[in-house]
C-alpha cells in the first residue's frame, strides 16, 4: 500500500482511558485511512484519509442553521430533517461550526506528530500508574510511518510505552521503520483463505501473513487478534488455518485474542450515509464465542476473548 | 508492615450471608416502617418531674427515664441485642429536641411522613402521645430559641437566605447533635462504662476537695454518671428479657442463643469487652443510648472499626471461633446501623434526601507508625457491605501511598458489587497534611474519619460542622444574586446591591461584585452560627454524647454543646464552584470578549429560562463554551481562581476565640437542593435544575474528553491546597470493570489521581436499569460513554437497537 509522505495526518479521535488496546491504561490515537475495506468494520469514519462530515440525525433539531451557512448548497431538507448531499459536500465544516445541537460532526483533524504528542503526554500519570502508554490505531496507522516513527520516538524519550494496532497490509520496509520504536504490536488476522480474505476485505492476505511472520522472526512483541465475525471467520476451517499459521511461528506467538463482532458502528455508517454490510448481523452469543475459543485452545493456541 | 494472612482473605471471599443475617434482611424488607411514640411518653414524664433542675441534669434524667422504661424486644434473628424501638425498622421521634417539628402529627389521617419516601401508619394512642409532647416541648426547643435570637438582630434575613437555598442546613435540620465525633470506641471497649463512671466520680471528689467553685462542672460529671449508669441498666434489662425468654423457650438451641445474649448483656457495656461479640454488643448499647438521647440525625459512626476491633477479631479466631460466626455478628451490627432511621424534619428531607441515617465506616489508612493499617478486618468489612447490598453505611477507604494492592482490588470488586460507589476513596495524605498545617498534631490527625459521608473529622475533637447551621454555602445562588443586584430567586433582597450587571464595564467588575456578595453572605452566616453557639446550650445538652464522644468533656467537666477553643472544630462547605466558573467563563467570552451577546440579551434569556427560539439559541451558545473537566486551561484556571478566592474569604474570617473555619467540599444529594435556589445560569443550565454533583465533577454532559481529562482538570485546580476533601464522582458502565485486568486498570486510575493530589473519588457503576433510564431520559446521560472492543461512543447517540445490545452486554458481563 502507498504510504503518505508528509508531516501530518488526519486524526479522528484521541481516546484516553482505553483499556482494551494493549497493556495498562492507554491513549489510543485513531488515524484516518485504511487499505482494507472489511465488511464488518466498526469505524467507517477511518476508511478514507480525507476529512468527512458526519450527520447525527438523532440530535438534529431541524433549526436550519446548517442549511443557511453551507457555501456549496450541500445540505438539503429532506422532509423534517436535513441530509448532506455527498456529491456537493467538500467537508469545509461550516455547518459543523453553525450547529448548536452537535448533530454535525467533523471526522478528522489534521495534526503533526508534535501536536499529537502534546496531547498524549498529558496522561503520563496514568501510564506510569498502570504500565500503559500510547496506542496508534485507525484506520491503518502505518499508512503514515514517518509520523508514527517521530511520535513514538518522542514517546520513548519521555518514557511512554508504544503500541501499534495494524492490519498488517503495509510494506515490510514500513514495518521495519517503526519496529525499533514500537514496544507492542496488536496484529489483526482476519481470514486464512486468500480468496475469502479478498472477498471480505478487498485485499489478499499474502502480504499480511508475510509481515506477521516477519515480525515474529524479528522477535517483536506481537499479540495476534481476530475480529470474530459470524459466518465470516468462525468456521472450523478458518480456525484450523489460523491455528496452523500460529503454530508455524515461534512458541511465544501461539496465542490469539478474539474480538467478537458488534454492530455499534451502525450509527457512524448512518452519519456518513454509508451502507453497513453487517448492520443486520446479530452479535454472537456467549456460547458461540466460547465454542470458537475452545476450538483454538484444542489446537494448541492460547485463546482469550476481549471485552 | 502488617503481616497479612492471605489465606484468610481467600476464606473471606468465599463467605456468604449467614442464616441470621438473611433472616434479618427478609424481616427488614417485609416489615412496614413504623413510628413508635413510646420514647416520647417518657420524655414528657421526665420533663415534668425535673422541672426546676439544671438543664444538664434535666437532660440526663430524661435519657435515664427513657432507658429505664422503653419497651424492648429481642428478635429471633438477633445475635446482638438492642434496638431503639421494638420494630425491625422503627423510627423514634425527637420532639423533646426539635419541638413541634412533625407537621403531619396534627393531621387526623393516621399516618406520618417519616422520611423522604416513607409514610408510617400510626395509631390514635401514639398520636395523642406525640401531640402531648409537641405541646410540652414546642416553641422552646434550642433551634426555635436560636431563630428567635436571630430575629432579634437580623429580622427576617436568616429565614430568607434559607428559603433561597443560599445556605444549608437550616437549624431545623436538627444537626445540633452532630456536635459529635465518633464515640471513643477504643476506650469504651478497653475500660467499660464502669471505668468512665469511676473517672467521673474521681473528678467530683477531686473537685470538691480542691474547693472548686464552678457548679456547672459538677452538674456535668453528675449528668455523666446518671446516663452511664442508665445505659448499664438498660443492657441488664435486655439480659433479664433474654433470660425470661430462655425459660419459656422449648427449643434447646433457642435457649442457648438467649442465655448467651443474657450473659453478654450482663457483662457489657459495663465492663471491658473480652471478645469480638462483646465488643459489638457494647458498641450497640452505647450507640443506642446516643440515639435515644437524640434520635434525630444522630448517626451511628463506626470510625476506624478495622483498627479498634482487630485485636478482638484475631483473639477470637485464635480461640477457635469460626470466621463465619464473626462475620455474621459483624454483619448484624453493620446492617442494623445501616438501616437506622428516624423521623426527619421537612427541611432535612428536602436538603438531605434522607431515608436512613448516614453512618460511616473508615477502613485502612495510615497509623501512628506512618504505615498503612489495612488488615483482614478491613477486607471483611468490604466483603460484608457487598453481601448486604444496603444504601448505608458509607464506607471510606483511606487511600495513601502505602495502601496495598489487595485492598484496592477488593475495593473495586466491592464497587462492582454494590454499584453505589462503595467504598469511596479519600486521600489520607491530603487530609492529614491539611490538619497538620492547621495546627492539629499528627498523632490526632492520623486518626481522622469521615463524618457521615466525606467530611473528615477527628474523634478527639468536638465537630460543630452543621451544628450551628453552618455547612453548605451555595456559590451558584450567590452568582444568581450577583446577576440580579442582590435579589434572590424568591425576589427578596438577601444580597447586597452590587449594581446592575449592565453597569460592569469589565469582567473583573463582575467578578468583584461576586466576591462582595460572597463575603457579605458568608460572614452573615458565620455570625448567625456564633449566635446559635451561645443560645443552644441554654436549652439543650447532650451528656451521653459528650462523655462518650470526646475525652476532653470529662477532663473539662463540660458538655460538648458548650464550645471550647481547644477542642471545638468548625467547618464550612463552599459548593457549586464549577457551576459558577463555567457560567462566568461563558459571560467573559460571549459578553466581554467576543461580544456575541449583550448583557440585556443574556439576562433576558436567563430570566425567561431560555424561552423561545432565541432563548434556546443563547442556551446553545452558553453550552458550547469551554467547560471544566476537559483539561482546558482557560476554564480550569478559573475554577482554581474561584476556589482560591472563596477559600481566602473563609480563612480571613476571625472566629476567635475558636479555631477558624476549615473547608470541606462534600455533599451527597445537595446539588438537587442547591439547584432550587438558582435560576437559569450562563453555563446553559436551566432554572432550578440540579447543580453539578460533588465539588469537582464536571457539568453533566460537558466532559467530552474522557475520564483522564476529568482527572487532569481536577488536579489542575489544586483544591487539595485549600479543602480537606473535595468530592469527585465518576460514572461508568459495568463494562469498565468487566475483567480482572480492567479492575486493575481502575485501581491504577485511582492511584494516579490520588497520587497527584486528588482528595476524593467515587465511582458510580451504571446498571441495566439506569441504562434503560438513559434511553428514556437521554438528556440526563449525554456524557455517558460506552466502550466496546476498541469502539467508543456516547450512549445516547446510539440507535435504540444498539443501545439494547449495550444493555444486553452489561447484563451479560455481570
Amino acid at each position: 500500500m502507498e504510504t503518505v509522505d508528509k508531516n501530518t495526518a488526519m486524526v479522528t479521535n484521541i481516546q484516553g482511558y482505553s483499556i482494551h488496546d494493549g497493556p495498562g491504561i492507554r491513549t489510543v490515537v485513531f488515524f484516518k485511512g485504511c487499505p482494507l475495506r472489511c465488511r464488518w468494520c466498526a469505524n467507517p469514519e477511518n476508511l478514507i484519509a480525507q476529512q468527512q462530515i458526519g450527520f447525527l440525525s438523532k440530535l438534529c433539531a431541524a433549526c436550519g442553521k446548517c442549511f443557511d451557512v453551507c457555501p456549496h448548497g450541500a445540505i438539503r431538507k429532506d422532509s423534517d430533517i436535513h441530509r448532506i448531499d455527498r456529491e456537493k459536500c467538500v467537508s469545509c465544516g461550516a455547518c459543523v461550526d453553525a450547529c448548536f445541537y452537535g448533530a454535525l460532526v467533523r471526522y478528522g483533524e489534521e495534526m503533526d506528530a508534535d501536536e499529537i504528542f502534546e496531547k498524549v503526554r498529558r496522561d503520563k500519570i496514568f501510564y506510569d500508574a498502570s504500565k500503559g502508554g500510547v496506542t496508534v490505531s485507525g484506520g491503518e496507522p502505518l499508512m503514515q510511518p514517518d509520523l508514527i516513527g517521530r511520535l513514538f520516538t518522542l514517546c520513548r524519550e519521555e518514557g511512554i510505552d508504544t503500541c501499534v494496532e495494524t492490519c498488517g497490509c503495509v510494506s515490510t520496509e514500513t514495518i521495519d521503520e517503526v519496529c525499533g520504536v514500537t514496544d507492542h504490536f496488536c496484529f489483526d488476522l482476519k481470514l486464512m483463505d486468500p480468496d475469502a480474505h479478498r472477498e471480505q476485505t478487498g485485499v489478499s492476505n499474502e502480504r499480511i501473513l508475510e509481515n506477521a511472520r516477519h515480525l515474529a522472526d524479528a522477535g517483536a512483541d506481537v499479540l495476534f487478534r481476530l475480529p470474530l465475525v459470524p459466518g465470516v471467520n468462525d468456521s472450523e476451517e478458518n480456525t484450523e488455518g489460523t491455528a496452523g499459521f500460529l503454530r508455524g511461528l515461534p512458541a511465544e506467538y501461539r496465542r490469539l485474542e478474539l474480538m467478537p463482532f458488534h454492530r455499534a458502528g451502525q450509527t457512524k455508517y448512518n452519519a456518513l450515509d454509508m451502507t453497513y454490510d453487517c448492520g443486520g448481523l446479530e452479535a454472537m452469543s456467549a456460547e458461540d464465542i466460547e465454542r470458537v475459543r475452545s476450538s483454538y485452545e484444542a489446537r494448541d493456541v492460547v485463546c482469550t476473548v476481549s471485552r | 508492615m502488617k503481616q497479612i494472612d492471605f489465606s484468610m482473605l481467600k476464606q473471606i471471599d468465599a463467605l456468604k450471608l449467614s442464616a441470621a443475617n438473611t433472616a434479618w434482611k427478609a424481616a427488614m424488607q417485609a416489615s412496614p416502617w413504623s413510628i413508635f411514640a413510646d420514647r416520647e411518653r417518657w420524655t414528657v414524664a421526665s420533663w415534668r418531674e425535673t422541672d426546676g433542675e439544671d438543664i444538664q441534669i434535666r437532660r440526663a434524667r430524661l435519657l435515664e427515664k427513657i432507658l429505664d422504661n422503653l419497651e424492648i424486644r429481642i428478635h429471633p434473628f438477633d445475635e446482638i441485642a438492642g434496638r431503639p424501638t421494638p420494630g425491625v425498622i422503627g423510627c423514634a421521634t425527637a420532639i423533646d429536641v426539635c419541638g413541634d417539628y412533625i407537621p403531619s402529627i396534627w393531621n387526623d389521617d393516621g399516618s406520618i411522613t417519616a422520611t423522604l419516601d416513607a409514610t408510617a401508619e400510626i395509631d390514635k394512642e401514639s398520636l395523642t402521645i406525640l401531640r402531648e409532647a409537641a405541646k410540652v416541648f414546642g416553641g422552646h426547643s434550642a433551634q426555635e430559641m436560636c431563630y428567635k435570637a436571630f430575629a432579634e438582630i437580623y429580622g427576617d434575613w436568616p429565614r430568607q437566605i434559607e428559603a433561597a437555598k443560599l445556605k444549608d442546613p437550616s437549624l431545623d435540620c436538627m444537626i445540633t447533635g452532630q456536635t459529635t465525633s465518633t464515640l471513643s470506641w477504643a476506650k469504651i471497649l478497653r475500660i467499660g462504662l464502669r471505668g468512665y463512671i469511676e473517672e467521673a466520680q474521681a473528678k467530683i471528689d477531686e473537685y470538691i476537695q480542691g474547693d472548686g467553685t464552678d457548679a456547672d462542672k459538677m452538674y456535668f460529671w453528675r449528668s455523666a454518671i446518671i446516663v452511664l449508669e442508665a445505659t448499664i441498666r438498660h443492657a441488664k434489662r435486655y439480659a433479664e428479657l433474654a433470660r425470661s425468654m430462655a425459660e419459656a423457650a422449648s427449643d434447646q438451641n433457642e435457649r442457648i442463643r438467649l442465655l448467651e445474649i443474657a450473659r453478654v448483656c450482663e457483662t457489657v457495656p459495663e465492663n471491658p469487652a473480652h471478645s469480638f461479640r462483646e465488643a459489638l454488643q457494647s458498641m450497640q448499647f452505647c450507640n443506642l443510648s446516643k440515639m435515644l438521647e437524640n434520635p434525630s440525625q444522630n448517626n451511628c459512626h463506626w470510625g476506624r472499626a478495622d483498627q479498634y476491633l482487630y485485636d478482638f477479631f484475631l483473639e477470637d479466631l485464635k480461640n477457635g471461633v469460626p470466621l463465619e460466626t464473626l462475620a455474621s455478628q459483624f454483619a448484624d451490627l453493620i446492617a442494623r446501623w445501616g438501616t437506622q432511621t428516624f423521623v426527619a424534619s421537612s427541611s432535612q428531607k428536602e436538603s438531605h434526601q434522607i431515608n436512613f441515617g448516614i453512618d460511616n465506616i473508615m477502613i485502612g489508612g495510615l497509623g501512628q507508625d506512618h504505615e498503612d493499617q489495612s488488615n483482614e478486618l478491613s477486607y471483611l468489612t468490604l466483603h460484608i457491605v457487598a453481601l448486604l447490598q444496603l444504601s448505608a453505611p458509607t464506607v471510606g477507604l483511606r487511600w495513601n501511598f502505602k495502601t496495598p494492592d489487595w485492598m484496592m482490588q477488593k475495593a473495586m470488586r466491592t464497587n462492582m458489587a454494590t454499584r453505589g460507589g462503595i467504598p469511596l476513596f479519600e486521600n489520607d495524605e491530603v487530609v492529614i497534611k491539611n490538619f497538620v498545617r492547621d495546627g492539629i498534631p499528627f498523632e490526632e490527625a492520623v486518626e481522622w474519619n469521615g463524618l457521615g459521608c466525606v467530611y473528615p473529622c477527628i474523634p478527639t475533637r468536638a465537630e460543630h460542622y452543621g451544628a450551628e447551621g453552618v455547612a453548605a454555602f451555595n456559590l451558584a445562588a450567590l452568582l444568581h444574586l450577583t446577576l440580579h443586584n442582590g435579589v434572590d430567586v424568591n425576589h427578596v433582597q438577601t444580597g447586597i446591591k452590587t449594581g446592575d450587571p449592565g453597569t460592569f464595564a469589565t469582567f473583573e467588575d463582575l467578578y468583584k461584585a461576586f466576591l462582595a456578595q460572597h463575603k457579605h453572605l458568608l460572614y452573615g452566616i458565620f455570625r448567625l452560627g456564633a449566635i446559635a453557639r451561645n443560645v443552644q446550650p441554654k436549652y439543650y445538652r447532650t451528656p451521653l454524647l459528650s462523655v462518650l464522644g470526646i475525652e476532653a468533656s470529662m477532663e473539662l467537666g463540660q458538655d460538648l454543646l458548650i464550645p471550647h477553643p481547644d477542642f471545638s472544630m468548625y467547618g464550612v462547605s463552599d459548593r457549586a464552584i464549577v457551576d459558577v466558573a463555567d457560567s462566568l467563563l461563558a459571560i467573559r467570552n460571549l459578553v466581554y470578549e467576543e461580544k456575541k451577546l449583550t448583557w440585556d440579551e443574556l439576562l433576558e434569556a436567563l430570566d425567561s429560562d431560555f424561552e423561545g427560539e432565541r432563548g434556546e439559541e443563547i442556551r446553545r451558545m452558553c453550552l458550547a463554551q469551554p467547560k471544566y473537566g476537559n483539561d482546558i486551561e482557560e476554564i480550569d484556571s478559573l475554577v482554581k481562581r474561584i476556589s482560591d478566592d472563596s477559600a481566602s474569604i473563609i480563612k480571613a474570617y476571625d472566629n476567635a476565640p475558636f479555631r477558624n473555619y476549615m473547608i470541606a467540599r462534600e455533599g451527597l444529594a445537595w446539588h438537587y437542593y442547591g439547584g432550587l435556589g438558582v435560576g437559569a445560569l450562563p453555563n446553559g443550565r436551566k432554572a432550578f435544575e440540579a447543580l453539578n454533583d460533588g465539588a469537582l465533577s464536571p457539568m453533566r454532559t460537558a466532559d467530552k474528553n474522557g475520564p483522564t481529562a476529568v482527572i487532569r482538570s481536577a488536579v489542575s485546580t489544586s483544591f487539595d491546597e485549600v479543602s480537606y476533601a473535595s468530592v469527585l464522582n465518576q460514572k461508568f458502565t459495568s463494562a469498565i470493570l468487566g475483567s480482572d485486568e480492567s479492575i486493575g486498570k481502575l485501581v491504577a486510575y485511582t492511584n494516579a489521581y490520588m497520587g497527584a493530589g486528588g482528595s476524593h473519588i467515587q465511582y458510580n457503576i451504571l446498571d441495566t436499569a439506569q441504562l434503560k433510564d438513559a434511553q428514556i431520559h437521554p438528556e440526563n446521560y449525554s456524557d455517558l460513554i460506552v466502550r466496546i472492543g476498541g469502539f467508543s461512543a456516547y450512549f445516547t447517540q446510539l440507535s435504540e437497537a444498539i443501545q439494547n445490545d449495550v444493555i444486553y452486554r452489561s447484563e451479560f458481563e455481570l
